[in-house]
């Protein structure tokens, strides 16, 4: 695991030394406090259109974030030719690539926080009230939606050839499973054969991100889920996780480095 | 070979002439839309009205605290969604009081019924959009989305003023946001004057809008207390409905319903028989009960002539 | 004396679409012995399997068939790894880092305890003499500084075998200079040392050892004072009449 969390603090060097994350930061900010600026109605207690605004941009900017940062991580050792004094250490291609999801993240994870600790001011600003719990529960479940994002795409890193092919196919797979992952049930009932069973598989196969998107109880002011559930939750997500970086694995092992 | 600058400079000096050469011919060719004002109309064009209605049905998410079908539900969408149906009785007349038709609520024999938080909703997973989980997925998921039916209330209902408002910006001819955003504010926030403006902003986008007219009435009538401002502003809904339905639009009924039986009860509370009569004959036109209505004619008749 | 670095009838092969059935065979049945040390030089034209070579002993290549030991302990294993420097031909870090930070980072890998890490990463840089330039980032330095970078980090874990992929390419004749006093030094230390190179002239001064490889068979293997006196002339001399170039 040493080599690994080596491996990781690289990765999560490289993310706060690049311009990314704060400009999608300065981004949310400016859109949202721009947004907040508004006084409708003579009503400065509205607050729910802002969470939600301000919710759905670190959405969007984690999501890229985990992306492009994960998408590049493999293909870029390679193509700087930086994996091969890497991996001429006492380093596994299986540590590599653990420390690779790892150092993905954990830097979200950073990026994350600093994202939800501005929203609770932004929100705790307006409500004149703070639920931590709720807001710690939403920012746990965000953090496992992006390792399953982060080994999903490191898998793409090593089945596809070209990094902007595989940020524009993570996107719309990971953006797909958001919006219609949860359905897929109800759009396999109305298909007949074989459409039906193919659907029924996708949506027993893939990885239902949708548990992680808790926006809709934040915005709305809704109890905090059972933490047995929040396990499970987590525990499914684990499972997918260990999924995509064991497929990453089988396949990077053999891959010639040149 | 000529500098830089000479060709940049001629380079440049062509892009101007193309462009107000094309500036002509597409003023002629875009069917009117940059010729708008509206900002939004001249960079969407007709899917802004896509969009408002996208911000309508999210204030009626909002309404219901995230509890809300998707297209994937759009059955039952229909039934689900009353955020237009928070009409508040005219008084004791059964017939002034109407029931959004979308309500799944149960209606009380009460002619005072509100539709409010406190409404007998059937929230079961059987009765609602969700209905019985399919799989273990579905059970699953419904941990992390709102799936119990509720409304705001006691001021929560200001969340969904910000949707009507960009619901109204995108479309501005659509009526029905205008005279709801009205009925909040006015009822369940206490923002008289921001409803009155809001419906006057309404009224300039649309100004031969009975509803808005009659919105505006009631704002008077009820709120401000005003009630020779609020006849003549029903008078005036009734004649744009007239003007409406002689024009072929096919206006709402329940509208003229609702003008008329309000005209009837302010003229009712000045004692003036007559004119409640009179209204009450233009109500019993369209009112799907008019032996009640003619009872009450009756009733009246009998009042004027003691 | 015991072998540290070992090949056994190696051969790798790669699919190719311009070899007549598909396969190139990059490197055919070769047997290397380098013994603890010396400083051994890998031979041969552009193409000859050097680098292949070179590939299948850290690991980044699987053989085809035929084995590769490294202190005894075959190249798959990582461990195989815990004793070796390795100097890449292009020399490529992470740009976002700095000379300190690579050197921290690979000093991590190779489980240095904490407490010599510094210390270690101080004579490196001293050794390369990079001192000035510890804290810059990496997207700042010159071609010489960074080759300097990938020698400190070949360097970081005091190796016992050094694997060197044309360790003076690119470089000023100072740069040339420092790196044979290096390569000097560690002999002197009694590391081996294992480099490919092209400058012959170079490799007949510092190697005890060369191997010339052609077309991926190895043609001859010995001390350059024996080949010298065998074929009755220099190095390079020896070079192009074994890989079939005709000699002025």
């Amino acid at each position: 695991m040493n080599n690994a969390f080596a491996v990781a603090g690289i990765v999560i060097k490289e993310m706060y030394r690049r311009k990314d994350f704060y400009v999608l930061f300065i981004l949310t900010a400016l859109i949202t406090l721009a947004m907040g600026s508004f006084k409708l109605f003579n009503d400065d207690r509205i607050v729910r259109y802002l969470k939600e605004i301000c919710l759905l941009l670190i959405w969007i900017s984690s999501l890229v974030i985990a992306i492009t940062t994960a998408a590049r991580q493999l293909p870029a050792e390679k193509e700087l030719r930086t994996i091969f004094p890497l991996l001429a250490k006492p380093i596994t291609r299986g540590q590599l690539i653990l420390g690779k999801f790892l150092g993905c993240w954990l830097a979200c994870g950073m990026a994350l926080l600093l994202f939800y600790v501005f929203f609770g001011i932004i929100s705790g600003a307006r409500e004149h009230q703070f639920p931590v719990f709720n807001y710690l529960q939403a920012l746990w479940l965000h953090w496992i939606l992006l390792a399953v994002v982060v080994a999903l795409v490191l898998f793409g890193s090593v089945v596809l050839s070209a990094v902007s092919v595989n940020v524009t196919i993570s996107f719309i797979v990971v953006v797909g499973i958001l919006f219609v992952g949860r359905h897929l049930n109800k759009v396999a009932l109305q298909l007949t054969e074989p459409a039906q069973s193919i659907v029924y598989s996708i949506y027993f196969a893939i990885p239902h991100l949708e548990f992680y998107d808790v926006r809709d109880l934040i915005i709305h002011d809704l109890p905090a889920i059972p933490w047995k559930i929040v396990i499970l939750a987590g525990g499914y997500g684990a499972c997918y996780t260990g999924l995509f970086l064991f497929a990453t694995w089988l396949i990077f092992r053999r891959k010639a480095l040149n | 070979m000529a500098s830089p600058a000479l060709i940049l400079g001629l380079l440049f000096a062509l892009c101007l002439s193309l462009g107000s050469a094309l500036g002509s011919w597409f003023q002629g060719w875009s069917g009117g839309r940059n010729q708008s004002a509206n900002v939004l109309n001249a960079l969407i064009g007709d899917s802004r009205r896509m969009f408002a209605n996208h911000f309508f049905a999210k204030a009626d998410a909002y309404f219901h605290s995230g509890y809300y079908p998707t297209i994937f539900d759009s059955q039952k969408r229909e039934e689900e969604s009353h955020l237009a149906g928070g009409h508040e009785p005219a008084g004791e007349e059964g017939e002034l009081h109407q029931h959004d038709e979308n309500c799944k609520h149960d209606e009380s024999d009460e002619p005072g019924h509100q539709h409010d938080a406190s409404c007998n909703h059937d929230d079961s997973e059987e009765a609602s959009f969700l209905g019985k989980p399919k799989d273990w997925i579905d059970r699953f998921s419904r941990n992390f989305y709102p799936v119990h039916h509720s409304h705001l209330e006691k001021g929560g209902e200001r969340e969904l003023l910000p949707w009507l408002r960009v619901s109204a910006e995108l479309d501005p001819q659509r009526v029905e946001t205008y005279t709801i955003a009205a009925y909040w504010l006015r009822s369940r926030l206490g923002k008289v004057k921001e409803a009155e403006q809001f419906l006057r902003e309404g009224l300039r986008a649309n100004p031969g809008s009975c509803e808005i007219y009659f919105e505006l009435g009631r704002i008077h009538a009820e709120d401000l207390k005003e009630p020779a401002m609020a006849r003549n502003l029903w008078e005036i809904a009734l004649r744009k409905w007239a003007a409406q339905e002689k024009a072929g639009e096919k206006p709402d009924g329940f509208v003229f319903q609702e003008i008329t039986g309000n005209l009837a009860k302010l003229a009712l509370n000045e004692n003036d028989f007559e004119q409640a009569i009179y209204y009450l004959k233009f109500l019993k036109q369209k009112s799907p009960t008019p032996d009640r209505i003619e009872a009450q004619i009756q009733e009246l008749e009998l009042k004027l002539k003691k | 004396m015991n072998a540290i670095l070992e090949t056994k009838n190696l051969r790798v092969e790669y699919r190719s679409r311009e070899a007549e059935q598909g396969i190139k065979l990059a490197v055919d049945d070769l047997n290397l012995s380098v013994c603890a040390g010396e400083v051994f030089g890998f031979l041969g034209p552009n193409g000859a399997g050097k680098t292949t070579t070179m590939n299948v002993l850290l690991g980044f290549v699987n053989a085809s068939s035929g084995s590769a030991s490294i202190f005894g302990v075959d190249v798959r294993q990582p461990i195989a790894r815990q004793r070796i420097g390795y100097l890449p031909e292009l020399t490529y870090y992470y740009k976002f880092l700095n000379a300190e930070e690579i050197l921290r980072f690979y000093a991590r890998i190779f489980k240095i305890p904490r407490s010599q890490r510094e210390a270690r990463i101080d004579a490196v840089l001293k050794l390369v003499e990079l001192e000035h330039a510890r804290k810059r980032l990496i997207k700042t330095y010159s071609k010489g500084m960074q080759q300097r970078v990938g020698l400190a980090q070949a360097l970081i874990n005091d190796p016992d075998l050094l694997i060197l992929d044309e360790p003076t390419s690119g470089l000023d004749p100072i740069g040339r200079m420092k790196v044979r006093e290096i390569i000097q030094r560690l002999k002197n230390e009694g590391k081996t040392v294992f480099f490919s190179s092209h400058e012959l002239g170079e490799v007949e001064t510092v190697c005890d050892r060369v191997a010339i490889l052609s077309q991926g068979q190895l043609k001859v293997e010995g001390r350059v004072d024996d080949l010298v006196q065998q074929y009755q002339c220099n190095l390079e001399q020896i070079f192009l009449k074994l890989i079939g170039h005709p000699v002025s």
